[in-house]
């Protein structure tokens, strides 16, 4: 099995050293300090911080904003385009793009919209009397970067829902539509005692695989405010990566990212509840 | 009466529809015409869509610069090999989970879900050490090394479930007029899945392009792709956003043809197999 192998050597070493230099006190700035023991220090020092929470609060403000906004709209327009109606299938097909995008290209893409002399979005929303939108600019106004940045995600990512929403929405069997109709239900009802029940493993399939990549986000921020402005946009993710390759605290940023798996772990066990792991 | 509720749903519907389009082709519009502009242009204040002379000057900018050039060879390079290398590796793997049974075949799953499912960010830390230490930084090796543990899960995923989807006697056929395990594979089965292996790789194709992370950390000067390049030039002070935009059209596009041709194997690939279709 030589792709096992392979993962055992890519994916399990560096994990299992991953956890190992959370125990471990490394600046790669200060190779005359070497390399010191330290047991759980770390993780105390990391989660008696006030920083950590604050960044784990707004990791949190993210993923369930994002991943939330995208369940209902992913939903809603998989509704629609499901309809029996010309030219739903090309736009289908158009609503796409934005996921096959590499995240760096959509936050360079944002970043033109919302420039504060000559992006268009900034110019419609002068020209609509929304201020607050304006000055400061968004991605400089701390109240309003991480819904900016949800906003992106929500662009990038709401296809995802319709593309797994539709798959789902194709395998429902009309049966059940009929005896409603039957039995004289209204459009609403179908929807609310038929489809959403039906729909519910769908959508906590989609729920669960876009939680987890949202944790991940990390190029769309890098593009358009580095976390900023402060920390108002620095995500675990972000923080991680600042420890890391910033500071080149191995051990600290190391701990970071434990934190990460342990919430993206908590994630996977739910999906394999879920979907389950049936060997065919 | 019917009649005219029905008229004013699809009045609705179309309307939706609409808007469905704009919120979707805005961004992109906006990104596509700026990258058409003549230089100067993108700075008009108030920003214009449609009233300029189109051009295609940031694309020769873009094609004229050495370090553009080679960061598009660079993705070509890195996505080709790391995904033939990952579908060499994973097809194999893929069958033999597909039909075997193994005492642990369940654990060997979750394995590879979790390799799927565990964050960048938490490998990229140990790799970049690791690759220090071996003096691989910034060479074409750790990159496919890269794109391999990025695209092998998602092979074995993917192509077990096709695997799983085709008969059993076809290969007992086969064996029984004489052929060998691995000739089955190669003449009878690899043909039939040949439609699943080409979705496979396109999707492995838009991890790979699309990498930011792992590039930034363990690439460098020589190994430099778009998405690196695209925001090394983003984040600088005088941002050219004419050229800028020809690199972020130049850098979305083919993944964007690539991945509505495998629209059909989206679902299946990208819910390791948790939507039944």
């Amino acid at each position: 099995m030589p792709g096992l192998a392979y993962l055992g050597i890519v994916f399990a070493i560096p994990l299992i050293y991953a956890i190992g230099i959370t125990f471990f006190d490394w600046n790669l700035l200060r190779p005359d300090l070497g390399i010191k023991f330290v047991g759980l220090k770390n993780y105390i020092d990391i989660l008696t911080e006030v920083q950590t929470w604050n960044t784990i609060g707004r990791t949190l403000y993210f993923v369930i904003g994002a991943v939330g906004i995208e369940l209902i709209l992913g939903t809603a327009i998989a509704l629609l385009l499901n309809r029996d109606f010309p030219g739903t299938d090309i736009v289908s097909s158009v609503v796409l793009a934005p996921f096959m995008m590499a995240p760096i290209v959509v936050g360079f893409v944002w970043r033109f919209l919302l420039n504060r002399t000559f992006g268009p979005l900034v110019h419609l929303f002068s020209s609509l009397g929304l201020d607050f939108l304006t000055s400061p600019p968004i991605f400089a106004n701390g109240d309003l970067v991480i819904p900016a940045i949800i906003t992106m995600d929500v662009w990038q990512f709401t296809p995802f829902v319709v593309l797994v929403v539709l798959a789902g929405l194709k395998s429902l069997s009309t049966q059940y539509y009929e005896a409603a109709e039957v039995d004289g239900a209204s459009r609403w009802q179908m929807f609310w005692y038929i489809t959403l029940p039906l729909l519910k493993p769908t959508l906590l399939v989609a729920a669960v695989i876009r939680t987890l990549t949202a944790l991940r986000i990390f190029d769309t921020i890098m593009v358009t405010t580095q976390g900023g402005p402060g920390y108002s946009s620095e995500v675990l993710s972000f923080f991680a990566y600042r420890l890391g390759f910033e500071s080149y605290e191995m051990g600290s940023a190391g701990t970071v990212g434990i934190i990460i798996l342990t919430l993206a772990l908590i994630f996977t066990l739910f999906y394999i509840k879920i979907v389950g792991v049936e060997s065919e | 009466m019917k009649n005219l509720g029905k008229l004013a749903l699809n009045i609705m519907t179309v309307g939706a529809i609409l808007l469905v389009l704009l919120w979707t082709l805005y961004p992109l519009m906006w990104i596509f015409l700026s990258s058409l502009k003549p230089a100067g242009a993108q700075f008009q204040d108030p920003p214009v869509w449609f009233n300029f002379e189109p051009t295609l000057d940031n694309y020769r900018e873009f094609f004229g610069n050495s370090e553009f050039i080679s960061a598009i060879l660079n993705s070509l390079l890195i996505t080709i090999v790391s995904v033939l290398f990952s579908l060499i590796l994973g097809t194999p793997t893929a069958y033999s989970l597909a039909r075997f049974k193994y005492r642990h075949d369940d654990k060997m799953l979750i394995f590879v879900l979790l390799s799927r499912m565990t964050p960048p960010i938490v490998l990229v830390m140990p790799l970049f050490l690791l690759a220090r230490a071996l003096g691989i930084i910034d060479t074409y090796l750790v990159l496919i090394i890269m794109g391999g543990l990025l695209s092998v899960p998602f092979v074995i995923w993917m192509m077990r479930g096709f695997f799983a989807d085709l008969p059993i006697e076809l290969e007992e056929a086969a064996m029984i007029d004489g052929c060998d395990r691995k000739n089955v594979l190669v003449r009878v089965l690899l043909p039939l899945v040949a439609p699943g292996l080409a979705a496979t790789a396109v999707l492995c194709s838009l991890l790979v392009w699309n990498q930011f992370l792992f590039v930034l950390v363990l690439g460098g000067s020589s190994t430099r792709t778009l998405p690196v390049l695209v925001k090394m030039f983003v984040t600088e002070q005088s941002v050219n956003w004419g050229v800028m935009s020809a690199a972020g059209i130049i850098t979305v596009l083919p993944l964007i043809i690539f991945g509505l041709l495998a629209q059909k194997y989206l679902v299946k690939g990208l819910t390791m197999g948790g939507v039944k279709e």
